[in-house]
């Protein structure tokens, strides 16, 4: 004999499957008339919206299929798929892309580990308040003033920074931005020096969240901090790293104003990540179709990277839960 | 503050009403300012081929225009004397200055939108010109107009200097005239004559010959000079580096300078095309040819020895390191001249700082063994250019902008006062302009015009560099693998043939 829910004394079904159910709106708000009341009223909205992202969206998709003559009385060409076939012969694209890979990793990574490491130090200090507003302060100015502050303490007559290097033994007589590879490490402590405490305000916000018992518990089985650190606060920090990682990630492929002050792509190339490259097709060369057709390949990336991304950060514990477990 | 009662005719003001008022104030408050504060203006009065002079230049009254140009001097001179051109016209002329790169992106943008928004353009001949040729009106049209207040001394070639009205004015055919030469930059030695003297007996000793610097002294001299400095800077770090190149990060300035590099040697250039007219079809590029790659051997030869900052300075920035004592020479733009002599921002001004043409090809790196070198000398002639997508009326009132300020007066008082660079021969035939060539002068950058308007710019010394549609991508080309060949990456023979080939590619050849 089969027993029923409502034998069971569970009211709602959803839960039985553990689902949650509040409802917020009261009951008015769910009938029909009152649905259509509220679309029209979102409607605005959602024509505003589709005007900012999905228009722009419509004509770059447009623009990447023709070339575009951008002169008065003029019309546009149909050129088809040539402008993304273009792309697979263009070394410039390609190199873009791996410039774009190699900045971006490396700014990711120092800003992540830095980022964390700032957080945990700061977590519960006395003096945590005055801190995380000194470290923030980078974050308030403008990339360009960035980019001209960090040129200048680059320069080789009078910058700070190079004096210091140099003083040092690290640059051994040479340049910071005129070498090909110090280039790319000037342009990467910049991009670090401003955005690390981002980073670090997030994960401060996360640890802020990790359960206290649980730490507690861990403690009394023996754990000292790094295991902590690795056991408990970590798996709980994953969804506020994901948010950061998210955010620096699609900041570095489509910031280029530091990079276009400081270096312009330059030395030789080893600077010009692909933004920059679409940068100079379009506003340089005013190739709109072909730099549209960039642009096109640079959102899908970032898309589908941005989908990883989230599937890798995903949280441990609903991974658990997915597969069955506790 | 009072009681209202309650049948009062008094009524509160809805916040509908409010809401409304107040829409209705910003929407119209913001119409209003736009109209006034950004666009241009035109008010007419009529005047005819007899009407007076006055009446001539005051025929626009009123109106406004908006000039987009680059931060030279020129432009800060006249935007500080604009009163003097309100006066005579009753025109208003905003100026905009800013950095090439941005102007070439904002002028390129309203040329190509027909927007004219920018009625006055910077026409600078290669980054500007060039590429938006078409878009500018002609100015022959206006120059033979009597309801104009036409120049005196006219506007035909023998006014300008030689090559001038062709560099900034002359696109692709004969005839058109896009821009009048308003400013010009052309390049020469500046070196420090007092570390050349106080060194002299130590080069000397190394390398067997005096270190002077003449018309005579080649890049190969180059080469030797700064090393030697490079040596002793090494030893004594208050002894400057001997030389730095333009890079950096706009295309145009390294083009410009592998550009006099290769010119001094056999007189190479790029493409197999007139530069005074330049080419929509330029054909296939010389890059990669045995010239070109001895050249640029010589070029990198030199690169080795420089300032360690090479690859970052460009125009400006190298400059500044010359004004601050970071290298003993560089060669660089005349208008330059004022800053360097300008005792409070460089170490290098009160005589310390002799000019020169730019140094010599030398015939060991021809090719074909041949003495055919020169004293190569380039520039970056600024015209003044017209939209032609603004109205006729808006384009006449631009004109008479334009002439007057390319006029003998405006140029003298723009070389008197911030330092301009002038165009018009007649402005140099002036007794205190030939006076201020000698120190101590008031005009710091006539010290340059023997170097550049008695040799420099003369031929077989002066060369313009192709104009092309596509001259920002050639430019851009050209820095790339100049500097791929500086950095080790590539070799003199890679580097050139990777330049020719992607020039091929963008030419369809």
């Amino acid at each position: 004999m089969t027993i029923t829910e409502s034998e069971r004394g569970i009211q709602d079904p959803s839960e039985y499957r553990g689902v949650r159910r509040i409802d917020h709106a009261p009951q008015i708000f769910n009938n029909q008339p009152a649905r259509y009341y509220l679309m029209w009223l979102l409607l605005p909205a959602i024509i505003l919206l589709a005007g900012i992202s999905l228009y722009p969206f419509v004509w770059l998709i447009y623009m990447s299929l023709h070339e575009v003559q951008l002169a008065p009385g003029k019309s546009d060409l149909w050129a088809g798929f040539d402008n993304f076939s273009r792309l697979f012969s263009d070394k410039n694209f390609a190199r873009g892309w791996l410039t774009l890979f190699k900045y971006s990793a490396l700014c990711l990574s120092v800003e992540i580990s830095l980022g964390v490491l700032v957080a945990v130090i700061l977590n519960n200090s006395r003096l945590e308040k005055l801190f995380i507003t000194i470290f923030l302060m980078p974050m308030m100015m403008a990339p360009v003033v960035a980019g001209f502050l960090y040129m200048f303490l680059y320069n080789g007559t009078f910058g700070w920074y190079f004096w210091l290097l140099r003083s040092l033994g690290v640059l051994d007589g040479g340049s910071i931005l005129g070498n090909k590879f110090w280039a790319m490490f000037g342009v990467v402590a910049t991009d670090v020096w401003q955005w690390t405490p981002l980073i670090a305000l997030i994960t401060l916000a996360g640890l802020k969240r990790v359960p206290q018992e649980q730490v507690e518990a861990n403690m009394v089985d023996g754990a000292g901090p790094v295991r902590n650190f690795f056991s408990v606060a970590l798996p709980n920090l994953y969804p506020f790293l994901l948010i950061a990682i998210l955010l620096r990630f699609m900041d570095n492929f489509r910031f280029i104003d530091t990079i276009l002050i400081m270096t312009g792509g330059g030395p030789a190339n080893a600077t010009k990540i692909l933004p920059t490259y679409l940068f100079d097709v379009s506003f340089k060369f005013f190739e709109l179709g072909r730099g549209a057709a960039i642009a096109f390949t640079l959102l899908l990336l970032t898309i589908l990277l941005g989908l990883v991304l989230t599937k890798i950060f995903e949280d441990p514990t609903r991974k658990i839960k997915s597969n069955g477990g506790g | 503050m009072f009681q209202v009662p309650k049948n009062a005719l008094y009524k509160k003001i809805s916040r509908r009403k409010f809401l409304e008022l107040g829409g209705g104030t910003a929407v119209a408050l913001g119409a209003g300012s736009l109209g006034v504060g950004l666009g241009s203006v035109i008010t007419r009065r009529p005047v005819y081929a007899s009407s007076s002079m006055e009446a001539k230049w005051r025929q626009y009254e009123g109106s406004k225009l908006v000039f987009m140009s680059e931060n030279t001097p020129p432009s800060f001179a006249i935007r500080d004397n604009i009163k003097a051109f309100y006066d005579l016209t009753g025109i208003e002329v905003e100026i905009l200055t800013d950095g090439l790169p941005t102007v070439q992106q904002k002028v390129g943008i309203d040329l190509r939108s027909g927007q004219a928004d920018y009625q006055l353009n910077y026409v600078q001949d290669k980054p500007i010109g060039s590429p938006f040729a078409d878009f500018y009106a002609d100015l022959n049209d206006f120059s033979v107009d009597d309801t104009l207040p036409l120049d005196p001394q006219g506007y035909g070639d023998e006014v300008w200097f030689e090559n001038y009205l062709d560099a900034c004015g002359v696109y692709y055919e004969r005839g058109p005239i896009r821009a009048f030469p308003y400013d010009c930059a052309v390049s020469c030695t500046f070196y420090r004559q007092d570390l050349f003297e106080k060194l002299t007996k130590d080069f000397e000793a190394d390398y067997g010959y005096r270190m002077e610097f003449t018309d005579e002294t080649t890049y190969k001299n180059m080469v030797d000079f700064t090393a030697f400095f490079k040596k002793m800077h090494e030893r004594d770090a208050s002894i400057p580096y001997g030389y730095a190149q333009h890079h950096g990060s706009f295309g145009w300035t390294t083009q410009l300078d592998i550009q006099r590099h290769m010119y001094a040697q056999n007189q190479w250039l790029d493409f197999a095309v007139d530069d005074t007219l330049g080419s929509k079809n330029p054909g296939p590029a010389n890059w990669g040819d045995a010239q070109s790659v001895k050249a640029m051997e010589g070029y990198k030869a030199l690169a080795d020895v420089s300032h360690p900052d090479n690859l970052t300075n460009g125009t400006l920035e190298l400059n500044t390191v010359y004004a601050a004592g970071g290298v003993a020479m560089q060669i660089q733009y005349h208008e330059f001249a004022a800053s360097v002599e300008d005792s409070e921002q460089s170490v290098a001004a009160g005589g310390r700082t002799a000019y020169a043409m730019g140094p010599k090809g030398d015939p060991s790196w021809n090719a074909d063994g041949s003495n055919n070198v020169v004293n190569a000398t380039n520039c970056g002639i600024g015209g003044i250019g017209i939209n032609a997508g603004a109205s006729m009326d808006l384009q006449r009132a631009a004109f008479i902008f334009a002439s007057w300020a390319c006029s003998h007066e405006t140029q003298l008082m723009v070389l008197q006062g911030v330092g301009g660079t002038p165009t018009r021969r007649s402005v140099l035939d002036l007794p205190e302009v030939k006076a201020a060539r000698n120190r101590p002068t008031s005009m710091p950058n006539a010290l340059t015009f023997e170097a550049v308007y008695d040799k420099g710019i003369r031929s077989p010394n002066m060369v313009l560099g192709p104009k092309l549609p596509k001259a920002n991508e050639y430019h851009e080309i050209v820095r790339v693998g100049t500097q791929q060949c500086i950095s080790g990456e590539l070799s003199a023979q890679e580097a050139c043939e990777s330049v020719r080939d992607e020039l091929n590619a963008i030419h369809g050849v």
